[in-house]
């Protein structure tokens, strides 16, 4: 116990652990609170304009197929595999593929295809430097046979054909091809849902959880690199390396503090949260604890994982890949993020996203990969925290010190 | 005698501390196009891989500049030595600005090759980008005495103007994704401010 003090003083201490504290409330006062200008009542709901994403195969599969059809002839088909935009023009090899999928899901063969072209009237669009033709495509007829479920399995190839992350991607087709605003009643559903479901503070609670989460996935590695790396800098090493603390407890100990110091602030910003929203709907009965408890279930692995990633690579590597690979990690994560950021939760999800108050239902359409993707990552933390000690445990006894890529040490140096 | 003093700066930083910084930032430049379409792009679409991915090459060639000396014993050393600490720490922010322009320059050119509508604003704006993030980042690693903490300001600052770009005003370093330039010459000048102040602390508190 007298350890997990020592750490939790030390960190508490730490620069690092400061500007942690700092951009977690930065994060807290400039991205969320905005949202609790004012309560949610049935007669300002109407002002958050809600969408809804049929999903229904008799929208999708039309639409969808026009465009594909229209993109098809004019041989461009915009894609954003990284976030990023990215004009794709196939080879006529590819095309023809294209050209094979349509003829699949459509009742057109490639010469009435070919008829439809020419029939087609076009327009001129600004896709990046060039102004390229742009088929205007309508009601090209589906085939009978067709099933939703093939036409997905379709669409995924089309989608891997473009190399990813195109409008066909079958998990957006219904987001990018079924979408329509609410009608009164429907928002009303959703403010409905928010009143007696959420009991109003659950859905405080998972947009808290949204924008928290964004960097409660990255910046924990700092904190953790930071003190695996004080022990080298203060040059304490060879002293705790001759205690006779196990690796195990020492480096749990460590990981305890870690998390536990890096939990308070966000606890403090779910205090003050809990108190804004009490008073914002005073005669209701917000569901506070509710609010924390999928705060907990949902931050927890975020900071878990970075932190013990941060321990792991520091000491197998060097601090600096520790920021580097938990960077990287986070930016590709944060770039291959479906919109819109809600109902997109599934099993290996790191970064949880649920950018409303509302569309409960999406939520909970996947809430048991949200729970096996916070079980999965609080499993991988205590892994990556098991390494840690097997590391550890190695450099005490002298047998490792670490791989590195440059210097004296390096592991490309021939030795003598 | 001085140029000789350079070159074996120069030569002894890049061998013992700065070749893993130096290929990242260039790796940087080279994956960049491997995952981001960087042809045919209008002048705001081309701003984007601009700004978002080159734009990092500042935080890793201008952040470490104090890293070397973050272990006493080096710092004792290099401390003892007759040339001045800070001429010497100015020569590697000098190679970093240097390789930063030209890595900039690189990209640009190859997205102008690429027939996207780059032009010499981009290869300013991006640089100013990039400066902007490596002079957070050698600031804070200078006061701090602590390089993680440079890396942690620098990645901060790139983090909130991933997510709130728009309520950065001035501040922020990917305007021209928005197209507007104006911010740029902002954060130049502020980024030079960092940069001296942080040999004024070392000057005039520090005693270096």
């Amino acid at each position: 116990m007298m350890l997990f003090i020592r750490e939790c003083k030390k960190i508490f201490h730490s620069l690092t652990f400061i500007i942690y504290f700092a951009a977690v409330i930065l994060m807290f006062f400039t991205q969320f609170w905005p949202e609790m200008d004012e309560p949610v009542t049935s007669s300002t709901i109407d002002s958050y304009e809600l969408a809804k994403i049929s999903g229904e195969p008799e929208t999708i599969m039309p639409k969808a197929l026009d465009s594909l059809t229209g993109c098809y002839f004019s041989n461009t088909y915009r894609c954003y595999p990284y976030g990023l935009f990215k004009a794709v023009h196939l080879n006529s090899r590819d095309n023809d593929k294209i050209r094979d999928c349509i003829t699949e899901m459509s009742s057109l063969n490639a010469d009435e295809l070919e008829e439809l072209k020419a029939a087609s009237s076009i327009s001129h669009v600004k896709v990046g430097t060039n102004e390229l033709e742009s088929y205007n495509v309508k009601g090209v007829p589906l085939s009978v046979d067709i099933t939703y479920e093939r036409f997905r399995e379709i669409m995924g190839e089309v989608d891997d054909i473009l190399g990813g992350g195109s409008d066909y991607r079958p998990d957006d087709l219904a987001y990018k091809f079924s979408q329509e605003p609410m009608t009164h009643e429907e928002i009303l559903e959703q403010y409905d849902e928010f009143m007696e479901k959420d009991h109003i503070a659950i859905a405080y609670g998972r947009l808290f959880s949204d924008y928290l989460g964004i960097i409660l996935a990255v910046i924990p590695v700092f904190v953790a690199a930071a003190l695996v790396t004080a022990d080298k800098r203060t040059k304490m090493n060879e002293l705790i390396y001759s205690r006779r603390i196990s690796s195990f407890r020492l480096v749990f100990t460590r990981f305890a503090a870690l998390v536990l110091t890096m939990v308070i602030p966000v606890l403090l910003c779910g205090a003050i949260a809990s108190a804004r929203i009490m008073y914002m709907y005073k005669g209701s009965t917000p569901d506070i604890a509710g609010a924390f408890a999928v705060s907990g279930k949902w931050l927890l692995p975020n900071i878990m994982l970075a932190a013990a990633m941060g321990m792991f690579i520091s000491e197998l590597f060097s601090a600096g890949m520790a920021i580097l690979v938990q960077f990287a990690a986070w930016f590709m994560c944060m770039m291959m993020t479906s919109m819109p950021l809600y109902g997109h939760i599934r099993r290996f999800t790191f970064i949880c996203r649920h950018n409303s108050l509302f569309y409960r239902s999406e939520f909970m359409k996947h809430y048991s990969d949200f729970i096996f993707s916070r079980i999965f990552y609080t499993a991988a933390a205590l892994a990556a925290v098991l390494l840690t000690v097997f590391v550890y445990e190695l450099k005490r006894g002298g047998k490792f010190n670490g791989i590195m890529f440059f210097g004296k040490d390096s592991i490309f140096r021939h030795k003598t | 005698m001085a140029l000789c003093f350079l070159a074996r700066t120069v030569y002894s930083d890049i061998r013992h501390n700065f070749l893993p910084h130096y290929l990242l930032a260039a790796a940087i430049v080279v994956i960049t196009p491997l995952f981001f379409s960087v042809s045919e792009l209008d002048s705001r679409q081309a701003a984007q891989p601009l700004e978002m991915i080159i734009s990092l090459t500042g935080t890793v060639l201008l952040t470490p500049v104090f890293m070397p000396e973050q272990n006493e014993s080096i710092r004792d050393l290099i401390r003892s030595k007759k040339a001045p600490y800070l001429l010497t720490c100015m020569i590697r922010l000098l190679i970093g600005l240097l390789l930063l322009a030209v890595l900039t320059g690189i990209s640009v050119l190859y997205m102008k090759k690429c027939h996207s509508q780059v032009t010499f604003r981009h290869f300013t704006g991006t640089a100013a980008s990039a400066m902007a993030l490596g002079s957070i980042g050698f600031f804070t690693a200078g006061v701090s005495n602590n390089v993680i903490i440079g890396y942690m300001a620098s990645l901060l600052c790139y983090i909130l103007n991933f997510i709130a770009r728009d309520k950065l005003g001035i501040f922020c370093i990917f305007s021209m994704m928005n197209g507007s330039y104006d911010e740029k010459k902002w954060i130049f000048v502020l980024s030079f401010a960092l940069i001296l102040s942080v040999f004024m602390y070392f000057k005039l508190i520090r005693k270096y």
